[in-house]
């Protein structure tokens, strides 16, 4: 380096040590070998969503108070987040970083929060005005049509949604009970879809079997009828007077019809469908008592429903296995046997193995079978392959049929309310790729996040919008030192003695405060919410803050030392080796 | 307004008076009390001051380095090892010239492990370039801080105010505290001739070769040359706002006594009692309080001591191998008189021993009774 300065006394010499000129020419990230840079990545609770709502970006949108943000960043994905928020399963939460910390975000709560306040503010999407021509027909009006219909409004579809039921909302209507979600929510959720120019067509027969040349106005069809068929047990006495079927059981509750019930019930199942049963019979003044062959660990049914259930006095006998129903005056002797459980069978389950010689019997008035629910193939068209009790699709819900696209609990095996919502979206997609004369399995391959449940629809719309990450952040990448313990708010729960004879909802929605420090737990795992601790730590000044609140680095003068990657709370720095 | 505070309370006062823009410092016993004080009313909002919590001492010091080259007032405090523990730090923070006031409160280092009074730990930090100051009770605490900016501020380097453990530091004493308007008409904002300017960056205390490194040394130097000067007409400006003052020492019993005695800190106190009860006896006795230490106020003892054949010492640290750190300082600074009296080289008080009115006595008394030390270090109190 060449002297430039010379200075020939002290007395010339500034007091400090000190350059005499500016030294901005001295781009210190040249010594930079590696190159820290924002990017956000995919949360485990988005990953883990069938309906592909943007869980984190909502939640971010709650903690900033802005919960009409919130709400329409769902609406983007999801027609249903007031349902979703009382009935999903809610993978996301199983799936939330949180847990290993303390206990997951009630992602769930905040859902139907953020669904219910935008109800209380009288909240609308947008009407779609302009229309294409195309007119596509969807044959079912449950969660899997009703988000197709949802998603092809959007588009600018003429959609008709067809409905044997003199209702709409398919299993939503009739197979959830009214205390897990009120028909209120969910008639507010279908007028939001109707809002948007979508005709429903309720009480409409179409042609059994469904010939496809009866729709020959409308470019695409998409059939989700469901599985509506409650499973029977091939026991001897179950078609007997007085033996219901679980499904049945609770259509006829959901529409006010009477029900003629002793006193005494047994429920057989381990379901969901057998504890929304004995619940409802608790309600009509009845008692309950669920048999299930396996024990309490392989129960399918969701631990809250049970434990509520337990609650209300349902009883649940497991590792009983009715094999037989014996008719005597209206009052019935349910034959069983005892079991135990053996090797693990192909679900993961440990297989329940009778006793032999451990036959006892129930008195009791009433049987309700609800050991799963089959699709009714009657009335689909000819010329759909089935296979293992579904109908075959391809990945984009396209049948052999052209124009024809199914989904729902008519193609899948995952039969929840989030599934069905996920796949009507995905065939809405495959419907507009179909018409547009696009390759819809390479869209969809886009828009998942690795090999799915998540599929954004939003990507589809506005490519411009950042890809969704195919990497999804491990708990390992966050940086615990930026979180202190917080309980997990619980959503208030209406007193055992007075969920009485009504059907009134069990569960309450959070309050605004309780929301808010929910939200506020969240880690945001690879998102970047400008907590500033790259700002703070960058040793070089070299993180920069633009106007629009997105951080940038400063390459100048970065010199890749790592410190903000390493505290970024949340993963949403990356680090990579610099090119030579 | 005056209120009965502790010498750690006194410092807060100071702190605050002197609306200091950045705290940074980590707690160590006896200086504790003077960081919980302060973090609390910045805590409770009361003061807007920025209270940087760091893991360590060194980090402490290191943290105000960068807020003192960002160009605002800086202040922390520690104590024995937490001072030992900036060394570093201290040697650049006059280094890159930055006008740091810090308390150190006098506390011996282990091990054996000790909390009490000894100026070991400030007296070990010589050479680091900082101006030390030594207090004798809490008003000179809270005065000597205010004083302290002023003095940093104009000659561009840092300075230790050292007061006493338990004796000031946890001892309550009556104060007068000043308003914070007549604070402000005394010592006015900072301005400093360089600082960090993101528009324009500059590169600070960077490698400098042999070309150039001695010339900084001797403007330290030179700066600590101009304290004595700068340190006065604070004083005096001081003297005309608040009707105090303090000089870098004090002179006091008969003019021109034979037997001087030098002591600083809380045993000039004790001292001056002594000192007053022998002048009642018709002694030609006099006392010095050393209160500037750094730079060493050579001219100012040799004008106090004309006419003295014996001066005695009190030290309350230790140089293991030579002794007394005051004495072997105003030895060497004797050397240069013509006329040179015998110093007495006495240590006592270490590890919070007290140095009682016996004690000093036994030590003027021996002062009298010899013409020369018998020793070169005389033992107060000790138990052989």
């Amino acid at each position: 380096m060449t002297k430039q300065i010379a200075f020939k006394s002290a007395s010339e010499m500034p007091e400090i040590a000190v350059s005499v000129g500016s030294m901005d020419w001295n781009k210190t990230g040249a010594w930079r070998t590696q190159r820290p840079f924002y990017e956000d990545k995919t949360p485990p609770c988005n990953a883990a969503c069938p309906a592909g709502n943007d869980i984190v970006s909502f939640i971010q949108k709650i903690a900033q108070e802005d919960y009409e943000g919130a709400w329409h960043l769902i609406k983007e994905e999801n027609p249903f987040p007031a349902i979703c928020g009382r009935v999903c399963f809610h993978p996301c939460e199983s799936k939330c970083n949180r847990r290993f910390f303390d206990e997951p975000i009630a992602i769930h709560a905040l859902e139907r929060f953020v669904a219910d306040f935008a109800a209380s503010q009288n909240k609308k999407v947008e009407r779609m005005t302009e229309k294409g021509r195309e007119k596509i027909a969807i044959i079912g009006s449950g969660p899997a049509g009703m988000s197709c219909a949802f998603h092809l409004a959007k588009l600018h579809y003429q959609v008709t949604v067809f409905e044997s039921f003199s209702l709409a909302g398919g299993v939503l209507r009739f197979g959830i009970p009214s205390y897990r979600l009120s028909k209120d929510v969910l008639d507010r959720e279908l007028w939001d879809i109707e809002a948007l120019g979508v005709e429903i067509r309720t009480g409409i027969s179409l042609s059994n079997p469904l010939r496809i040349g009866d729709l020959g106005d409308y470019q695409a069809i998409f059939i989700a009828t469901g599985a509506h068929q409650s499973k029977g047990l091939s026991i001897p006495g179950e078609k007997g007077r007085g033996v219901y079927r679980g499904l049945d059981f609770l259509k006829k509750i959901n529409l006010k019809e009477r029900v003629k019930l002793g006193e005494k019930i047994a429920v057989i199942g381990g379901g969901n469908t057998a504890v929304d049963v004995a619940r409802s019979v608790v309600r009509l003044g009845k008692k309950a008592t669920i048999l299930y062959r396996r024990s309490k660990e392989e129960m399918p049914a969701f631990e809250e429903e049970i434990t509520e259930a337990l609650e209300e006095g349902v009883k649940i006998s497991y590792l009983v296995n009715p094999i037989r129903i014996h008719q005597k005056d209206g009052l019935k002797r349910l034959e069983c046997l005892r079991m135990e459980l053996g090797e693990k069978d192909e679900s993961g389950r440990r297989r329940p193995v009778p006793i032999p010689n451990s036959n006892f019997s129930l008195e009791v008035e009433n049987v309700i079978i609800a050991a799963g629910e089959e699709i009714e193939i009657s009335h689909l068209p000819k010329g759909l392959e089935r296979r293992e009790g579904i109908v075959l699709t391809q990945r984009d819900g396209s049948t052999g049929i052209k124009g024809v696209f199914a989904g729902g609990d008519l193609t899948s095996n995952q039969r929840t309310v989030a599934h069905a919502i996920g796949s009507g979206k995905k065939a809405a997609i495959a419907i507009d790729c179909y018409l547009r004369g696009r390759d819809s399995e390479d869209a969809i391959r886009q828009l998942l996040v690795g090999e799915g449940p998540f599929l954004s629809i939003l990507r589809y719309i506005h490519p411009d919008e950042r890809p969704m990450n195919s990497h999804i952040v491990a708990f390992e990448e966050l940086n615990m030192d930026y979180f202190e313990p917080a309980k997990r708010e619980k959503e208030p729960k209406r007193r055992v003695k007075e969920r009485g004879k009504e059907f009134k909802e069990v569960t309450f929605t959070l309050g605004e405060d309780a929301a808010l420090e929910e939200a506020k737990r969240c880690f945001n795992c690879g998102t970047c919410n400008e907590c500033e601790n790259c700002y703070v730590f960058c040793p070089d000044g070299s993180i920069l803050k633009g106007e629009a609140l997105v951080h940038q680095v400063d390459y100048d003068f970065c010199k890749g030392c790592g410190i903000c990657f390493t505290e970024c709370p949340r993963g949403a720095i990356s680090l990579r080796e610099e090119g030579r | 307004m005056k209120k009965v505070i502790t010498g750690n309370q006194a410092v807060a006062y100071g702190v605050i008076l002197s609306r200091v823009d950045v705290v940074s410092a980590y707690p160590i016993t006896p200086q504790t009390t003077i960081v919980e004080e302060l973090s609390e009313l910045i805590a409770s909002g009361r003061l807007k001051t920025i209270f940087l919590k760091v893991e360590s001492e060194h980090s402490a010091l290191a943290a105000l380095v960068g807020a003192s080259t960002g160009g605002v007032r800086c202040f922390t405090a520690t104590s024995s090892h937490g001072l030992a523990y900036m060394h570093e730090m201290l040697h650049w923070a006059c280094g890159a010239r930055l006008p740091i006031v810090m308390v150190n409160v006098n506390r011996a280092i282990g091990p054996p492990w000790n909390i009490w009074s000894d100026q070991s730990d400030s007296l070990s930090q010589r050479d680091t370039g900082w101006i030390q100051l030594y207090c004798e009770n809490n008003q000179e605490v809270l005065d000597t801080i205010l004083q302290a900016y002023r003095i940093a501020e104009e000659v561009r380097l840092p300075v230790m105010v050292v007061l006493d453990a338990f004796v000031l530091s946890h001892t309550s004493e009556a104060v007068e505290i000043p308003s914070i308007e007549e604070v402000d008409s005394f010592l006015p904002p900072y301005c400093p001739d360089y600082l960090i300017d993101p528009q324009e960056p500059k590169a600070f205390s960077v490698i400098t070769t042999p070309d150039y490194f001695m010339e900084f040394r001797f403007k330290i130097q030179r700066a600590m040359e101009r304290v004595p000067e700068v340190a006065q007409k604070v004083n005096d400006e001081f003297k005309s706002h608040f009707g105090r003052g303090y000089g870098a020492i004090e002179r006091f019993g008969k003019e021109d006594a034979e037997v001087l005695l030098i002591t600083s800190g809380t045993v000039s106190s004790t001292s001056r009692m002594v000192i007053q009860g022998r002048l009642e006896k018709g002694c030609s006795v006099g006392g010095i309080k050393i209160k500037r230490f750094r730079p060493f106020p050579c001219k100012e003892i040799f004008g106090a001591i004309k006419g003295a054949k014996k001066i005695a010492i009190i030290d309350r640290s230790l140089s293991p191998g030579v002794g007394g750190i005051f004495a072997q300082e105003l030895r060497s600074a004797l050397y240069l008189q013509e006329e040179k009296p015998q110093v007495f080289g006495f240590i006592s008080g270490l590890g919070g021993r007290d140095i009682t009115p016996n004690l000093i006595e036994e030590a003027v008394q021996y002062t009298v009774d010899h013409d020369r030390p018998q020793e070169e270090i005389l033992w107060l109190g000790l138990e052989k």
